[in-house]
């Protein structure tokens, strides 16, 4: 056999062809480029309440927070209620993308950005109620374990003292899993991006290549970052929940408080994605990589935590009667026959009655179905709060002290702006970063090609 | 020493290669992916990524951290508060429990950027090798070798279905 003819490096030389983009990145680039007169119209809708409880908020200030509606015995307002709303939101990010990581549900890659991205700003926009609910917003850092002159230190017993740790640490590592998720896109983004933007995503990218060292480390942190943010997130919503179950207030003092708190934040949280991504997925035409089977799945999520609600509002009432505790038996018989028996019936039908129907395929992949639940649900949520705070501390142990709570005008604006300040900040991170993992589903859309036939959903590879 | 580039469309002929490479005593190698694919890991050796040793490492030190503040804390202005003991264990383990989770994070961020070598290269360039197709649905793999082996190099890669290899000009 004659040995083929010496190849010289010159010969070796080939100009590499230009190939055209990928498919995935030109459809899940698209929605950061350009902005239609809708977006802005709703990002100054958004902007404008924001502006609207920033001046309300500074009001307060001046004024005090005599124009909040708190009279005795009720203390905790609408701006505790919208904390641990916002906070309960804030857990189907971690959910998503941590959890889900780990049982290895792939289906998870084609929504964990969006869903990562909303924890963040659901932190951030709990994180201002405590600062607006102290009042004396110069004296917030009090809460913080630093040297001062009188020697003192914060008592490390009490559920709010905890309720900062775990709440910090849930904001701090959700912000590092988010950004090293983002790494790897912030680096395709800069390859297809030129001038200023070009020079952001090239700072952000770090020099992101996808090399195999980059890659190894990386999947190793994510799984690490998983495994910790995985108990993170159910301590996160027991440890709010023991804000309120340390205390003997009935209706608050119950062993069930940190299980129920975390299913109804999983829950908020789900319908809170579901309504972001809904109209996301619409408005994008993203329809190949957010698919039906993915609604489907959160549909059910939706379902079962809403049982597991169910049952823990079931539990309340149960235990409340069975303990003999009179206190008790009376905060729960006016909680659903008391002044505020509105707040808990349009709990238990939007948390319990409406989910039901997701027991049918059809309405778990019929969108405006699904969109109209998961607006209840949220609308549902935030009752939820309103009524364990409210209902409970104004029916104490002495009916002498009983009372009565109406928010203010002011404290719905600073309310509303809240839900300006969550979408303001997801429209503007729509325009920011890609809000579907890019890189996760072409891992999805590249083991599709080498295995044909098996189902992949969300790889954009659908047609 | 000249470095040959090869282009494939699938992760799993990328690892065949790359094993027959380092067996063929090819150890100058580097591999671009779009995407993590745990075939592709060792590239560079076998052995599990150190970034377990810092999420060790970080929360331990959290832990350690959380007990010790809290305990040293309420001994360094000794209040008895509902007649509790001043190391109370129970609810410092929140502390604790919360800083295991913040510092093993942190930790773990740090570990990505030592281990992972990041920030990799100067501001604003690339390796020679790398192009867009990679941040695209390519793979990439890399070799350098004596201007002697090139041949051999290129029918290699082309063995294992790379669709075009070239010679990288650095």
């Amino acid at each position: 056999m004659t040995p083929p003819p010496a190849m010289s490096v010159a010969d070796a030389i080939q100009p590499a062809p230009e190939s055209p983009d990928s498919k995935i990145n030109r459809d899940l680039l698209r929605p950061m480029k350009g902005a239609t007169r809708g977006y802005f119209l709703l990002l100054g809708l958004a902007f404008t309440s924001v502006v609207a409880a920033g001046a309300t908020w500074i009001y307060q200030i001046y004024v005090g927070l005599g124009i909040g509606g708190y009279s005795h015995p009720i203390f905790w307002g609408v701006y505790i209620v919208t904390f641990v709303f916002w906070i309960g939101i804030a857990h189907a990010g971690t959910l998503i993308s941590a959890i889900l990581y780990l049982f290895r549900a792939k289906w998870r890659n084609a929504i964990n950005r969006g869903a990562e991205a909303m924890t963040i700003f659901a932190v951030l926009t709990a994180g201002q109620f405590l600062g607006i609910h102290v009042g004396r917003i110069w004296k917030a850092y009090f809460i913080l374990p630093y040297p001062n002159q009188r020697g003192l230190w914060v008592n490390f017993r009490s559920p709010l003292e905890w309720d900062t740790f775990a709440v910090s640490t849930y904001a701090t590592i959700s912000l590092v899993f988010f950004y090293i998720g983002l790494i790897p896109d912030f680096a395709i983004a800069r390859d297809r991006s030129t001038g200023l933007r070009k020079l952001i995503y090239t700072a952000l990218a770090v020099g992101w290549q996808g090399s195999s060292r980059q890659w190894k480390a990386h999947s190793r942190s994510v799984l690490h970052l998983s495994g910790l943010a995985t108990p993170l997130v159910l301590s996160v919503h027991s440890v709010v929940s023991w804000d309120f179950a340390m205390a003997i207030v009935p209706g608050w003092h119950a062993t069930i408080f940190a299980p129920y708190f975390v299913d109804g934040a999983i829950f908020s949280g789900f319908a809170m994605v579901l309504t972001v991504m809904i109209p996301f997925r619409r408005i994008y035409g993203l329809e190949e990589y957010v698919t039906d089977y993915h609604f489907d799945n959160m549909a059910r999520f939706l379902l079962l935590t809403s049982w597991i609600v169910a049952y823990s509002y079931i539990m309340e009432y149960f235990i409340s009667w069975y303990s003999g505790v009179e206190p008790e038996q009376t905060a729960f018989w006016k909680r659903a026959f008391g002044p505020y028996w509105i707040s808990t019936w349009i709990m238990i039908s939007c948390n319990c009655f409406f989910p039901q129907l997701l027991w049918f395929k059809k309405l778990r992949t019929h969108l405006p179905t699904l969109f109209m639940v998961s607006t209840l649900v949220n609308v549902g949520m935030w009752f939820e709060r309103y009524v364990i705070i409210i209902t409970s501390l104004g029916r104490e142990y002495d009916p002498a002290v009983w009372g009565i709570y109406t928010p203010t005008w002011a404290e719905l604006t600073i309310f509303a702006g809240s839900f300006g300040f969550f979408s303001m900040l997801i429209l503007l991170f729509i325009k920011a970063a890609p809000f579907i993992a890019i890189h996760e589903v072409k891992e999805l859309a590249i083991h599709a090609r080498a295995h044909p036939g098996t189902a992949v959903h969300g790889a954009g590879v659908g047609e | 020493m000249p470095s040959m580039l090869g282009v494939f469309d699938q992760p799993g002929p990328v690892a065949e290669a790359v094993d027959r490479l380092r067996n063929r005593g090819f150890t100058d190698l580097e591999v671009y992916s779009p995407s993590a694919f745990p075939e592709l890991e060792n590239v560079h050796d076998d052995k599990p990524s150190r970034v377990r040793i810092f999420t060790l490492v970080g929360g331990l030190l959290g832990v350690l951290t959380g007990y010790a503040t809290t305990i040293w804390m309420f001994y360094d202005w000794p209040v008895t508060i509902g007649g509790k003991p001043f190391a109370s264990i129970p609810p410092y383990t929140v502390i604790g429990f919360e800083l295991t989770i913040l510092f093993g994070g942190l930790a773990t961020l740090l570990g990505l950027f030592l281990v992972g070598r990041l920030p990799h290269g100067t501001f604003g360039r690339n390796d020679p090798a790398y192009s867009n197709r990679f941040s695209a649905e390519e793979f990439g793999l890399v070799v350098s070798c004596p201007e002697r082996d090139v041949r051999e190099v290129d029918a290699l890669l082309r063995a294992h279905q790379a669709k075009e290899v070239s010679l990288v000009e650095a």
